[in-house]
């Protein structure tokens, strides 16, 4: 939506296409906050926002683009704030309200209670509104549209309540469709996020970056992986293990609790997996905080405990675990979210690479990444279709919804398979045990061995329901075929990748390797193999130094 | 493990079958599972052509509101063994959510309720270009519309309000929420304008105050208190020739007068032109003793009531 109030402020004709309501996005379940070095609670600069999202990526993401996504960074927070958005304020000033988050020398978070992203996706969907931009609400995008010179000039879009097929011509086409969580389960991340425009991409010959790096949340509830926001951290909640004892102090002595997600989630793994855990759990303690501040700060957290860990926050410490959380890798494009390899395509958002998070991203930095990178992807688009038409439509051929209209009738004619759920669960089951937290090379051949098979088990897929009407098995069918393409592009990058860095490690080769691996993987799909190329890291000011909190 | 019938509304347009009916579904799960997870499995599991939306599962995107036993709740928020629990039979029954049509089984056609929602103007306008930075505002005056804010459209005020049950054309809870959250705004500009908006047919004043839509929310949203504040804002703003407008300050005036209500002359306040068409019918009622008497009765101490009155004036 970043995206295309921006085009539309540039003066081009420009709709959205999605197959949730926008409000349904995942964005809204971002809870603890935005980073933007405001400097309304601290000395806070640019450039310590900079180097603190260098150092939290490992090292591995491009600085030029981490120097653009910190400066852009207060000019989107005020203009988020000039739209409407209901940010949290300082007592005494009427500025808007800053906590401190993870990996952060500084308060830098800005906020609204526990419900930011809410408030953040709801104030663009307002302007939206008001902008009256044209939207194709639950309209499914089952492919990219090229035309002879290999310009990217649409997509085909499956109307899913009338059950039609579209091509929507377009001069350029900005995808958005946030992360690929349910390759994992349990994950905070929602059923609709399934990573679909990095497969659109990869299937358009468009390579993924960096797809190894997944981040785990050191905070997510054990009964349904529910997310618990760091921000309960920033305000000052404590982990323990069965002795009370506040961990962290081994791991990080000096940001404890605040160290960045990889450090907090390995930290934990490892307390549970030597027996200091608690039911699998480590506790998450907020007691001390008071209830008046948690009821302020963070009344979701509370409910979302008490409705699914039968806790009280104020009352208990509520039982925690790593949960994967946010995908790291995507659609592989620059710092305009232009994808190189496909003129005409922009991607923003988690569902692209460009790269600011590196191997590890920082709290309060994915809600920044998609105004910031979402506007400059809408300026670009603009830029590009103002550009390169003379004025003139594209040529806009339907053979791809002709060939999609082909797949789809296989699909529902197909008897005796499996269905996606089955095949689903199965790879979410495979990631989770074997490409977790802590991986290891042997266990990482064998994930590929079951993401193989579950391509093949694909094959036979059989849906359910073969009616026009809203078709949901049809969707969630064409889901997994995305997950299976994102899952394998994860692990092969994994495999290949031996070392240790940010989100990614490896007990077989505990280090990070600068001289080796101080680059981006872009994983390509060639007759239906994943094939591993190499590009390299944007170096600035920054030298790679030994990383600790 | 348990098991459970589950009693789903089924409406399948593609089948030839033109008429909804229920379905029962047995399921065996685990002691603790939510009513999203059970009709996700009966999908998964039992009859894939089932359909309802749902995303997040933790209560935030506001897709899966639909009616168990009767009362919308979100899906993803309920466990069933409450539900079970809470039902004579055990029996747990699955309905859309209510005053929409449906498209096909639990999925809803919401179009309306996002057109009620754009027509609210739900956006900030304000008076005046932007500072800088950020644009001032205290805790405090932010902290009006939190409640508001909290929002998340999925509908289960739509779906339980009585007045949109005899008005289809009627605003609705959510979007008078909405509403709300920007004219209450320190940094709107169109306080007066959103009075006007929101007041007329099918507006503000025509809510029952049932007080469902407050019950219902799984936010704790009030969006009643919502529609009682703009009501406020309303007299505030002088924006008050609206019929409801005028039945709120006819009970003002008759409290004053002779303080306590004077139903009779409710009627010519609130809407002097209609009243006069309405003469022949209560004089009949008079006749008959169907209506107390329009002579206005004075309470005794009506000095006390006039000092209530202007105690609640000042604290507003």
């Amino acid at each position: 939506m970043r995206a295309a109030i921006a085009a539309h402020e540039a003066g081009v004709d420009v709709a959205l296409v999605t197959k949730v309501h926008p409000v349904r996005s995942h964005s809204g379940a971002a809870q603890g906050g935005i980073n933007a070095a405001l400097g309304n609670e601290s000395d806070d600069s640019t450039d310590n926002h900079t180097f603190d999202t260098v150092k939290g990526a490992d090292y591995i993401g491009d600085q030029d683009a981490i120097a653009i996504l910190c400066e852009r960074a207060p000019h989107e927070i005020y203009q988020l704030e000039h739209w409407g958005a209901v940010f949290s304020r300082q007592e005494e000033s009427g500025k808007i309200a800053q906590r401190p988050f993870g990996g952060a020398g500084f308060p830098r978070t800005c906020y609204a209670a526990d419900l930011t992203g809410l408030v953040i996706l709801h104030t663009l969907y307002t302007v939206c509104v008001k902008y009256n931009i044209p939207t194709y609400e639950e309209w499914f995008v089952t492919d990219l549209v090229s035309d002879d010179s290999g310009n990217c000039v649409g997509v085909v879009a499956y109307d899913m309540i009338r059950g039609t097929i579209e091509t929507i011509g377009a001069k350029s086409v900005v995808l958005a469709t946030g992360g690929a969580g349910r390759v994992y389960r349990p994950s905070t991340n929602a059923h609709a996020s399934t990573g679909d425009a990095m497969s659109l991409a990869l299937r358009a010959g468009v390579p993924l970056k960096d797809m190894e790096f997944m981040q785990f949340h050191p905070t997510t509830l054990k009964s349904n992986g529910v997310l618990v926001t760091e921000a309960a951290r920033g305000e000052g909640g404590y982990l323990l293990n069965k002795d009370g004892e506040r961990f962290m102090t081994k791991y990080a002595p000096n940001k404890l609790e605040l160290a960045s997600r990889d450090v907090v989630s390995r930290a934990e793994a490892t307390e549970i997996m030597e027996g200091r855990g608690v039911d699998g759990c480590v506790m998450l303690d907020l007691r001390h905080l008071g209830r008046d501040r948690i009821i302020e700060r963070l009344p979701q957290i509370r409910e979302l405990a008490i409705a699914f860990a039968g806790t009280d926050p104020i009352e208990e410490p509520i039982p925690i675990r790593p949960g994967a959380h946010y995908h790291m890798g995507g659609v592989h494009v620059d710092n305009w979210g232009a994808a190189p390899h496909m003129p005409g395509l922009f991607a923003a958002g988690e569902c692209a690479c460009v790269s600011v998070h590196g191997a590890n991203r920082l709290g309060g930095n994915s809600l920044l990444e998609t105004v910031v990178f979402g506007a400059r992807a809408g300026e670009a688009a603009s830029s590009h279709a103002n550009e390169n038409f003379n004025g003139s439509r594209p040529n806009v051929p339907t053979d791809a919804a002709d060939r999609f209209q082909e797949r789809l009738k296989e699909m529902l004619e197909r008897k005796d398979g499996p269905r996606q759920s089955e095949i689903r669960d199965e790879l979410a089951d495979a990631m989770q045990e074997k490409v977790g937290v802590y991986r290891t090379g042997p266990l990482l051949e064998e994930a590929k061995r079951s993401v193989d098979a579950l391509k093949e088990k694909f094959k036979s897929v059989v849906v359910d329901d073969k009616g026009k009407t809203f078709n949901q098995d049809l969707i969630h069918t064409i889901e997994t075929g995305y997950l299976l393409d994102l899952a394998d592009c994860m692990v092969t990058g994994a495999i290949a990748r031996t070392e240790s860095r940010g989100a990614h490690s490896r007990t077989d080769f505990t280090e990070r390797d600068d001289e080796n691996w101080m680059k981006h993987t872009l994983a390509y799909l060639e007759d239906g193999e994943v094939r591993l190329d190499y590009s390299e890291v944007t170096m600035t000011k920054y030298e790679p130094q030994v990383r600790s909190y | 493990m348990p098991s459970t019938t589950f009693r789903i509304f089924r409406f399948q347009p593609d089948s030839g079958k033109t008429e909804p009916y229920h379905q029962d579904f047995v399921l065996e799960h685990e002691p603790r599972i939510t009513l999203l997870d059970a009709i996700l499995r009966l999908q998964n599991e039992q009859d894939g052509t089932l359909a309802l939306r749902y995303s997040c599962r933790s209560a935030i995107c506001g897709s899966c509101a639909c009616k168990a036993n009767g009362k919308t709740v979100l899906a993803c928020m309920e466990q069933v063994e409450d539900l079970k629990a809470a039902n004579v039979g055990g029996v747990v029954r699955v309905d859309p959510i209510g005053n929409f049509a449906p498209i096909k089984d639990l999925v809803a056609d919401m179009t309306p309720f996002w057109e009620k929602f754009k027509a609210v103007k739900p956006f900030l306008i304000p008076d005046g270009p932007a500072p800088e930075k950020e644009r001032l505002v205290s805790k405090e005056a932010m902290q009006k519309i939190y409640n508001e804010s909290k929002c998340i459209l999925c509908a289960a005020c739509y779906s339980e309000c009585n007045s949109l049950a005899a008005d289809p054309e009627f605003v609705g809870p959510a979007a008078f929420a909405w509403g709300y959250r920007f004219a209450a705004d320190a940094r709107d500009g169109q306080r007066k304008e959103r009075a006007k908006l929101y007041s007329g047919e099918h507006g503000i004043w025509d809510c029952t105050r049932c007080m469902f839509c407050n019950e219902r929310c799984p936010k704790g949203v009030d969006p009643r208190d919502a529609i009682e504040k703009l009501g406020s804002i309303a007299f505030q703003e002088k924006v008050t020739s609206d019929k409801g407008a005028r039945h709120a300050k006819a009970f003002l005036i008759s409290m004053r007068t002779g303080g306590k209500l004077n139903e009779t002359l409710l009627v010519p306040y609130t809407d002097p032109i209609g009243a006069q068409f309405n003469l022949p019918f209560a004089l009949q009622m008079l006749r008959k003793g169907k209506a107390p008497s329009p002579i206005p009765h004075r309470v005794k101490h009506l000095d006390e009531v006039k000092h209530l009155v202007k105690n609640v004036k000042e604290t507003i």
